[in-house]
């Protein structure tokens, strides 16, 4: 009975496929896009295409936390659901190391173009390249985020302090602050910093600067970790030293905390992304209108360097309309397009956008986050990144929370980040 | 003919439990290596050395252990109590049941606003009766994040415990009671040889089906904290769950799970000898 059933199904679907279609078949493409305000760009740029060539445009959103996992799967099971893909960088080395992209450049030669524009950052369009840099062109840069400094204008003029440059002037300037102003915001102390450092990606991205600046390197040149360096070690222990003037409990802050203690005036200064400096200027969030400002991020030993964090997008390898896929992409990634996606609050990628006069009207930043953007770095480039960043993540947090010393935890980190590499071997 | 008629259970078991079961098995026995898949025992090899592993196993015990001892005791309590004739006791109860309800993320996210250092409203009430709250970083000290998390589960998870106790409590007869009265024995002889034999079935019932709970803890702990800080409240699924989706390594997850899936199975079989041989006496 039940195979008369299947063959009943079997049949009706071959009819109903074989049936003449009245419309011409329609280009249809498919695209994965993250939540939130980067994706809601995508998905405005995608509504538009759509109206003005007529090519159907399937989106499929997820929030972040399983975009990658959703995609990685996807895409390893070559299911070939999606056209375009967007990627946040650190997960590209894999995605591009598992051959699962589709190489731009000879797409692009089609099109009578050599490469991608040369209008787009540099630093950006390195993230694109696979290996870093060098390699073959897999994907296009989207929204162009790098981190700055943001600090109080207002309390750094209060005590004549000056544009922190290094690190040591910002932990000076966080002593002044957070010894003076024992009362002032509404009766609490303003504490001279404010750092997250949850374990994961949150601990590492506030650390990453520290370490860079103090000469420290994940990887020595042979390749191996090399986290525990003394420079490493030196960046952990100047961290917790920060630390000190930081919020209460801040080894287990996110994002969410350390954007309230500066929107509440709580906190005098943090390493933060861009998304976060509109509700600086929105009255229903911010206790700090105009007293904000920003700035590339300090050196130490070495000139700061910010931490890079763009979303590209990509044409994984099973796409079937590769060639649909790249005309959306360029036309999306266009000047004109990621115009709109800027007004809408994602920082370009683009030289001259950051350079348009009525974007920086608009957000006076720009200048900042772009010599930010085009002195940044990227997270260390290996396909292992998601188990690094994990396993470092936790161990500067134990180290933040007073369970290891600096050396201890930087040892062990070492020892594990060893440990996922020989096992990848 | 009757064949015909389970067939459509079987294919739903067959596809979605047995076929996956025997899938794991599989990958668990597999390691992806660049010159391809190896057959072998390196995935529960490797779970001796990892000091992850090991560490959130032993985190896994403590909350569980912790938990349970605090959810039966009060639950134990609470049954007893709104078992008597105490005035309002239908409002009790029914306040009683309400985080029972809640879905675990949302208990996590309540919590999580509540425990915040700075502005939650824990630390906040504490500061109005004039306590110091400078040093009680609920979830960001590794020493009170495990505290905190078990506590979130005490708070959620003792209704059921009570619910189940009650709920047996009042299936015990009249007649023992009357008869222990009767041989004149005290309130704790007729508690310890009357109520607790007689209540035995509920408690293996709440006990085994908590400790299961337990064991997989995830969601609240989740949002909690994430696992941290550091590694302070990373539990065996929180871990499996990194390994498998943010890892990519489903062998070794898969390998993990079956060592939990033993260990539960062990325990559970423990509780239930132990509370079979007891009755028998």
């Amino acid at each position: 009975m039940r195979l008369t059933i299947s063959l009943a199904l079997v049949l009706l679907v071959g009819l109903s496929s074989c049936a003449p279609n009245p419309q011409p078949l329609k280009k249809q493409l498919t695209l994965a896009v993250v939540s939130g305000v980067e994706g809601d760009a995508l998905q405005q740029a995608a509504r538009d295409y759509e109206a003005q060539k007529g090519v159907h445009i399937e989106i499929a959103t997820f929030p972040y936390t399983n975009l990658f996992e959703k995609e990685l799967i996807d895409l390893k099971a070559r299911t070939g659901a999606y056209d375009l893909i967007m990627l946040d960088d650190p997960w590209f080395p894999r995605f591009a190391n598992e051959q699962l992209l589709t190489e731009l450049t000879p797409l692009l030669e089609k099109r009578g173009q050599s490469g991608p524009d040369s209008d787009f950052v540099d630093t950006s369009v390195a993230l694109c390249r696979h290996p870093y840099q060098s390699g073959p062109l897999y994907a296009l840069p989207y929204v162009g985020n790098s981190q700055l400094f943001f600090y109080r204008k207002d309390l750094f003029e209060k005590y004549s302090l000056k544009a922190p440059e290094t690190w040591n002037d910002v932990l000076a300037a966080a002593k002044t602050i957070h010894e003076k102003e024992t009362t002032g915001a509404n009766g609490n102390r303003i504490h001279g910093y404010v750092m997250r450092a949850a374990q994961g990606n949150a601990a590492v991205a506030d650390f990453m600067p520290i370490f860079w600046a103090f000469g420290g390197e994940m990887f020595g040149p042979d390749g191996k970790p090399a986290v525990n360096s003394p420079e490493g070690i030196a960046a952990l222990e100047f961290m917790i030293e920060l630390g000190k003037y930081s919020p209460a409990g801040y080894a287990s802050f996110n994002a969410d905390e350390v954007g309230a203690h500066l929107l509440q005036g709580t906190a005098a200064m943090s390493i933060n992304w861009p998304a976060w400096i509109s509700s600086f200027s929105d009255p229903a969030k911010s206790k700090v209108i105009g007293k904000m400002e920003f700035t590339t991020l300090p050196g130490a030993q070495k000139p700061g360097q910010a931490e890079i964090g763009n979303w590209l997008i990509a044409i994984p390898r099973d796409s079937s309309n590769a060639e649909d896929a790249i005309d959306f992409l360029l036309w999306a990634t266009s000047a004109e397009q990621m115009k709109r996606s800027a007004q809408r609050g994602n920082p370009p990628t683009r030289k001259s956008l950051f350079r348009d006069a009525e974007l920086v009207a608009k957000n006076p930043a720009y200048p900042a986050q772009l010599r930010s953007l085009e002195s940044s770095r990227p997270r260390p480039r290996t396909p292992y990144w998601t188990e690094i960043e994990n396993a470092f993540g936790i161990f500067l947090s134990k180290a933040n929370s007073g369970t290891l010393s600096p050396a201890e935890a930087m040892n062990q980190a070492n020892a594990e980040i060893e440990k996922i590499l020989q096992r990848a071997k | 003919m009757p064949a015909l008629f389970i067939a459509p259970a079987l294919a739903v078991l067959l596809s979605l439990s047995i076929y996956p079961l025997i899938y794991s098995v599989t990958i668990s026995l597999q390691k992806e290596t660049p010159g391809g898949v190896v057959w072998g025992i390196g995935n529960f090899a490797r779970l001796v050395s990892d000091s992850f592993f090991l560490t959130a196993m032993a985190h896994t015990f403590v909350y569980a252990v912790a938990a349970l001892t605090c959810e039966f005791l009060l639950g134990l309590g609470l049954a007893l109590l709104l078992n008597s004739q105490i005035r309002g006791r239908g409002i009790f109860r029914a306040s009683l049941l309400v985080p029972m309800m809640l879905p675990a993320v949302v208990v996590g996210v309540v919590w999580r606003l509540m425990l915040n250092p700075n502005f939650g409203a824990i630390n906040g009430t504490l500061k109005q009766l004039g306590i110091n709250t400078e040093s009680l970083t609920w979830t960001a000290s590794p020493k009170l994040a495990m505290v905190s998390v078990i506590a979130v589960d005490v708070w959620q998870w003792t209704p059921f415990v009570f619910l189940v106790l009650l709920a047996g409590l009042q299936a015990i007869p009249q007649e023992p009671y009357e008869a222990a009265l009767i041989d004149g024995s005290s309130r704790w002889q007729t508690f310890r040889h009357v109520t607790l034999p007689l209540l035995k079935p509920s408690i293996l019932i709440v006990l085994l089906l908590r400790t299961m709970d337990l064991l997989r803890v995830f969601d609240q702990i989740f949002i909690l904290t994430e696992g941290g800080p550091g590694f302070a409240t990373e539990t065996i699924s929180l871990y499996i769950y990194r390994t498998a989706f943010r890892f990519f390594d489903f062998g070794y997850a898969a390998a993990m799970s079956f060592v939990l899936l033993a260990l539960t199975n062990v325990i559970s079989a423990i509780y239930i000898k132990f509370l079979q041989a007891k009755e028998e006496i």
